[in-house]
Parts: C-alpha cells; sequence; structure tokens
C-alpha cells in the first residue's frame, strides 16, 4: 500500500475497518521505530511511506536466516540419513 | 435491526456500584486508568471531552448530558484531517444501572459512519473490558495500543 506513494494513517485504516484507529496507529509505530516505514507530519495528519533500503535489508535478512536454516536442515538429515543406514550389529 | 441503524452498542456488568464506577467517566485520573495516556475533562454540559488515548489518537469532543451516577453523554470524534469521525460528529451515551451487587455499563456510539462502526465497536469492547478492571481498583496493565517509544 505504501511502497510506491504516501498515505495518511487515516487512509490505510480504512482498508482496515475491522481494526480501531489506536491500533492502527500502533502497527505503524512499531513499522517506524523498526524503520520499515517514513513517517511525516502534515498538520494534524501522518503520511507514512515504505524505505525501500530498509525493507531490502529486511528482504536480505530474511533470505539469509533461511539459507543457513535450511543448510541447517540438510546437515542434520543428512548425519541422521548416515546413521541410520549403519546395521545395528556395526555400530558402536 | 434496520439498514437506518447508525450506531455501535455494547454491555458490560462492572462489580462495583453506579457511584463508584461514575468518576472512572468523568475525572481524568480515573477514565487515564482504563483508557488515554492523558485527558483533559470538563464534565458539565458544553465542557471539554479530549482524550490522548495512545500518545497519537486524540478523541475530542464536549459532554452533552452529565446525571451523577447514571447517565454520562458527551460528543466523540478524532482530531485527525484524514477521518471520516471528526470532533464532535458522533455521539456517545453511557449509562449505569445497578442490578443486585453490580452495575450494567452500556455504551451506545451514534451518528457513526458506516464504515467506522466495526472498529468502533472493537475499540468500545477493548477499552469496556479494561473499565471492568480498573472500576473494582485493580491494575488493567498497560494498553497494548499505547505507542511506545523506539527501543522500549
Amino acid at each position: 500500500m505504501v511502497q510506491h506513494q504516501e498515505r495518511t494513517s487515516g487512509d490505510i485504516a480504512a482498508h482496515f475497518p475491522e481494526v480501531t484507529r489506536p491500533a492502527i496507529s500502533q502497527h505503524l509505530k512499531v513499522l517506524e521505530d523498526a524503520g520499515l516505514l517514513a513517517m511525516r507530519k502534515e498538520g494534524t495528519k501522518r503520511l507514512y511511506q515504505a524505505v525501500p533500503e530498509r525493507l531490502a535489508d529486511l528482504k536480505r535478512y530474511l533470505e539469509a536466516f533461511w539459507d543457513d536454516r535450511l543448510q541447517l536442515l540438510a546437515r542434520e538429515a543428512e548425519t541422521e540419513e548416515r546413521r541410520s543406514s549403519i546395521p545395528d550389529d556395526q555400530r558402536n | 435491526m434496520t439498514s437506518e441503524t447508525n450506531y455501535v452498542e455494547r454491555e458490560v456488568r462492572v462489580a462495583a456500584r453506579a457511584e463508584t464506577i461514575f468518576p472512572f467517566l468523568t475525572d481524568p485520573d480515573k477514565i487515564t486508568r482504563w483508557m488515554g495516556v492523558t485527558a483533559e475533562l470538563d464534565p458539565r454540559p458544553g465542557g471539554i471531552y479530549r482524550i490522548d488515548v495512545t500518545g497519537q489518537d486524540i478523541a475530542s469532543g464536549a459532554f452533552v448530558e452529565i446525571s451523577p451516577y447514571s447517565k454520562v453523554v458527551f460528543t466523540f470524534g478524532w482530531e485527525s484531517e484524514d477521518t471520516m469521525v471528526s470532533p464532535g460528529t458522533s455521539t456517545v451515551e453511557i449509562t449505569l444501572t445497578e442490578d443486585g451487587g453490580s452495575t450494567i455499563v452500556r455504551l451506545r456510539h451514534s451518528d457513526l459512519p458506516e464504515l467506522d462502526r466495526e472498529s468502533h465497536g472493537l475499540g468500545w469492547d477493548h477499552y469496556l473490558g479494561r473499565l471492568v478492571i480498573a472500576a473494582v481498583g485493580d491494575d488493567p496493565g498497560p494498553d497494548p495500543w499505547k505507542a511506545t517509544d523506539a527501543g522500549s
């Protein structure tokens, strides 16, 4: 919603009629504190837009996270496979 | 139910007398125990009703009617240019009815645009749940919707 354009908190809230205004503000504040959204005030309005560099950082982090986890999974699974392929009488 | 219904209504039961609950609707120090970071309340007809609900969202209006221990009416809206519910455009009526040893608190929020009804109903669910706890002298804990500073 805010990737390519600024939107006001009210405009964002209008897309989520089942969420209260205070709760929307809380979510936006968390994303802003995390640096994923940039906020500027204009009168009583708060305008939000995504921060592409930070989103790219997050994307890289998540990809690296899963790369690491998947490598670990592969290693563990291979170890398990070798262990179970050794016949019982040859185990120490 | 008709299509003309323009309000949301909620009801909670509080284990306290109406006399005990009433100041939780009119006294800034007591109201902020269940709703708001700060409050400015002048409980007389035409007096200000202004609550900074989260540190980011200010609810604002004026008292319309104050009938000690039974009824409070005030107008309600958000101090923001980008809302359909501007200050003074909707009305909240809260009545207290003693029933046995406890009190039924009924809240009706009228004149809400259709798109804003569900969210305001949920907001009152959240805050009336906190009132039920605060009005008997317990601590409802920090409001999860309150804006926190970075890092805290």
